[in-house]
């Protein structure tokens, strides 16, 4: 059992979640995180602190695609261990249904982004 | 800090002032189950030996590692920075007797030492904790995940 990045993250992606995860299991994408399942221990220390409510139990049904998207992605991914900033139009994003389908980027994010340059 | 951070960390304030409402778990509380348990372990017959294996003489340190680790999961404070996981993986002889026994005195300190409502929350985070450690320990890569024995007390 593990928790799982949903759609919700996609192009969203606040990233509040790697402040508190207590064992820095997330990986990052260009437009979302993702969970390593390998690493997790299940604490659901992450998934109230969500605002865009995008963590979920593994438990819940309906979520083996995603538990397989989160697995895949974090083994290619970096590994993410300080918050950066969200995108600037991440609020639109919020809430937005099928985003998957629309934007779902394979690409890894940067971990020279500017934007954790400490601006936070 | 930008505004959307700003309000942010406002957020979490308050999703864990909720949680001191409901719990009443603070510092002090953790710091005492961590102590109370770790005292237990160390005269357990059963599990006292692998941690004097693991931990040797410095106690002082894994205490005050264990108060982080907790104090994370109780109050999202991020003092904890770690992986268990690979950390437990290591230890070959661990079988899933011994989650058992550590799990019963995490309990009964809990119950010791909290108010009810505080004893209730830290039991079912170690419970779901250990229930993940031993999914990755002894069921990783498998279908007989399912075959893993619920040791998490009725809620």
């Amino acid at each position: 059992m593990t928790f799982v990045v949903t759609d919700a993250c996609i192009k969203c992606k606040y990233m509040d979640c790697v402040e508190v995860c207590p064992v820095d299991c997330f990986y990052e994408g260009e437009n979302m995180l993702v969970i390593d399942p390998d690493i997790c221990i299940d604490c659901g220390v992450c998934e109230p602190e969500c605002p865009a409510e995008a963590i979920k139990p593994d438990t819940e049904s309906g979520l083996e695609r995603w538990l397989t998207l989160n697995a895949e992605y974090a083994k290619k991914w970096p590994n993410i261990v300080q918050k950066g900033e969200p995108p600037a139009d991440a609020k639109e994003h919020d809430g937005e249904m099928g985003k998957f389908e629309k934007y779902f980027s394979e690409q890894p994010g940067s971990d020279d982004d500017a934007s954790k340059s400490g601006a936070a | 800090m930008t505004e959307a951070n700003a309000s942010r960390s406002e957020r979490r304030a308050q999703i864990v002032q909720k949680i001191i409402d409901k719990t009443g778990v603070d510092e002090a509380m953790i710091r005492e189950v961590v102590h109370d348990f770790y005292a237990k372990v160390r005269l357990d017959a059963l599990i006292g030996p692998i941690f004097a294996r693991v931990i040797g003489e410095d106690w002082d340190k894994h205490l005050a590692k264990m108060s982080d680790f907790w104090s994370s999961v109780m109050l999202m404070s991020g003092r904890y920075k770690g992986n268990p996981m690979m950390a437990h993986m290591r230890l070959k002889t661990v079988q899933p007797v011994h989650f058992e026994r550590w799990l019963e005195l995490f309990r009964r300190s809990a119950v010791e030492t909290c108010p009810p409502e505080a004893a209730v929350a830290f039991v079912m985070r170690a419970d779901d904790i250990a229930r993940s450690l031993q999914l990755g320990m002894f069921f990783r890569a498998g279908t007989e995940a399912e075959a893993v024995p619920d040791l998490r007390v009725v809620r």
